[in-house]
């Protein structure tokens, strides 16, 4: 409680800049709040207006820009057609917590070909655990020939059960169904949907070693792939439309445990935004074959590693949490501090409470346990033995 | 001996065990209630979606149920006890003093334990009329913490009630606030499922802290 109240006084926001690829200038546009105030720079320094940044980055700003009347017609040869802008726009944005938290295990199985417009919520749910299995939510009871059906197709396929993890898009909000992701307890990687009440089971080849540790699915216009997949080797990979091919994104730097993630894409580039702790790495790439155009990085000092984080470390020997913003998970949280300076302030509180002791004139040998304790956690210790002071009945 | 000693206590807390038993009943009839109200409404396919897709915790109304049992049964067994100091007058009965006090102690845990079984029981085989496993066990994991802090409440009650001295009792009930908040954290369904095992011990530990309290009391602390 007493660094939660230390923090609430003294913490102070970060503002991390956005960095985007301009496709009209091949550089990074910076926008960075400070204070109120707004900059909009490049990496090489020259500033702009708000009219000149958003004209830097027409592909981001194109309703602004057709609104004023300067959004160009075509960049470096390429006509602004707002069918293949819309087409090749995408967003996509991934938080630690989505993984390190509670998963619903029971998922909706889509009708994939039901000829109608709009998506249906069935009314059974699956589940894969020695086998798959329907669970009809009218009745909360097992539909047996579903699930054999299913099973069976899965079993055909090489599938282990159980599933290790499911992944996919379960809402009926989105442009049409293309069914989970799903990983076995090999590790092996299956796509499964539903196709006019079949089964479509397809084991996707992976290489010798590669696994992965989340998957997110994606529906973008362009479909040119199913889904990120995050690999234990923290690498992403996507898995193309169709044709299941694994691509590896040449991008390092990204901790799935530790790191959001923004992957924006346009009809020239994807701005791939990775923001850790303590910095910012955006790599961008090429829109049509993943290739590394150019890579952006800023690095500020860790909260612990400013001057109110080592103040922190020098008064409290260690801090615990019961949440953590990279996990849905509620939790004890320990954060040892880092250094010496704690040591010297636990002794200082060792020799202050003998102090105290010597003042009340109290046996030193009964009070060993509580200097201990002192000695050890500090200031946590320090209030609580004298707030509960021993008291000895001879 | 030992028979008159429960037979005390239950007196002194039977008329608010069977009340909060009954409570606690209602209170899981009510959620059912609605459960089935809501299904027949927005359909299982889609209350189902809401408990694993949206966040919605059926069983929200609990959060607080065990904390109010623990409140009737911790001051009904423990506030007579402290008006003109009567605790003394068990103290002087011719049994072990810590012995007598953790038997009213585990006779008032057990009676807390029997009625938060019941709710627990009748709400579990409820739950599986409507729903499958995997709601069910996200739903037990959200619950278990919030069981937990009635326990940990009582405990608490029978340190902060049987400590003589006013400004302790005041330290305590600061303390015993900010533990009981612990397991009552605002959290998604099944949030808690990895710290439960650490809180179950943490609650089993603070069942023994009102020796404290009883010791200075014995010791003529006023």
């Amino acid at each position: 409680m007493l660094p939660q109240l230390y923090w609430m006084a003294f913490d102070k926001p970060i503002k991390v800049p956005l960095v985007l690829y301009s496709c009209t200038d091949d550089d990074f546009m910076i926008f960075q709040s400070e204070g109120g105030k707004i900059e909009l720079f490049d990496t090489r320094g020259n500033k702009y207006t708000r009219e000149e940044y958003e004209q830097k980055l027409p592909l981001m700003y194109t309703r602004q820009l057709l609104i004023s009347g300067t959004m160009p017609d075509n960049i470096k040869s390429v006509a602004m057609d707002m069918h293949d802008l819309n087409k090749a726009k995408s967003t996509f944005r991934f938080n630690p917590e989505e993984m390190n938290g509670p998963q619903p295990k029971i998922y909706p199985l889509f009708e994939s070909e039901s000829g109608r417009a709009n998506l249906e919520m069935p009314d059974d749910y699956f589940r894969i655990t020695g086998r798959l299995e329907f669970i009809k939510a009218s009745t909360n009871k097992i539909d047996e020939g579903k699930s054999n059906l299913f099973s069976g197709a899965l079993s055909k396929k090489g599938f282990t059960f159980p599933a290790k993890s499911i992944s996919g898009l379960p809402t009926t909000r989105k442009s049409c169904d293309e069914g989970y992701l799903i990983i076995d307890a090999a590790g092996q990687l299956f796509h499964l949907k539903m196709m006019e009440g079949h089964p479509y089971v397809r084991k996707v080849e992976l290489p010798a070693n590669l696994k992965f540790k989340y998957i997110s699915c994606v529906d973008f216009k362009d479909k040119k792939y199913y889904a990120y997949l995050f690999s234990d080797q923290n690498e992403i990979y996507i898995l193309t439309q169709d044709l299941y091919e694994l691509v590896k994104l040449p991008v390092e730097g990204f901790d799935p445990d530790n790191c959001e993630l923004r992957i924006l894409g346009d009809i020239f580039h994807y701005n791939v935004i990775i923001q850790a702790e303590n910095n910012l790495k955006v790599v961008v790439l090429n829109y049509a074959d993943f290739q590394k155009v150019d890579t952006y990085e800023k690095s500020w000092l860790k909260r612990s590693e400013r001057q109110k984080g080592k103040i922190a470390a020098g008064i409290f020997p260690f801090q615990l949490k019961m949440s953590d913003k990279n996990s849905n998970f509620t939790n004890f949280y320990f954060e040892f501090s880092k250094g010496f300076f704690w040591m010297i302030v636990n002794i200082l509180f060792v020799a202050a409470h003998l102090f105290f002791l010597m003042r009340r004139k109290a046996k030193l040998s009964k009070n060993l346990v509580d200097l201990c304790v002192i000695a050890a956690t500090g200031i946590f210790g320090f209030i609580a033995v004298n707030f509960f002071q021993n008291k000895f009945y001879d | 001996m030992w028979k008159s000693v429960i037979y005390k206590e239950w007196l002194k807390i039977r008329w608010f065990l069977i009340g909060y038993a009954a409570l606690g009943i209602i209170a899981v009839g009510y959620i059912f209630l609605k459960v089935q109200h809501d299904i027949a409404f927005m359909e299982g396919k889609n209350y189902w979606y809401s408990i694993l897709f949206q966040g919605l915790q059926y069983f929200g109304y609990l959060k607080f149920l065990p904390l109010i049992g623990a409140l009737a049964i911790g001051i009904a067994q423990y506030f007579p006890e402290t008006v003109n100091k009567r605790i003394k007058l068990t103290f002087h009965l011719p049994l072990k003093e810590n012995k007598i006090l953790l038997m009213m102690h585990a006779f008032g845990t057990g009676s807390l334990l029997a009625a938060y079984l019941l709710i627990f029981s009748i709400f579990y085989v409820l739950s599986n009329l409507f729903f499958p496993s995997e709601i069910i066990n996200g739903a037990i994991a959200t619950v278990i913490p919030w069981f937990l802090a009635g326990l940990t409440t009582y405990f608490m009650i029978a340190l902060i009630v049987l400590e003589p001295i006013w400004k302790y009792r005041a330290f305590y009930f600061i303390i015993g606030a900010f533990f009981t908040s612990i397991y009552l954290n605002q959290t998604i369904t099944a949030g808690y499922a990895p710290v439960n095992p650490i809180l179950f011990i943490l609650t089993a530990g603070s069942g023994i802290a009102l020796i404290f309290s009883a010791y200075r009391f014995r010791k003529g602390e006023m």
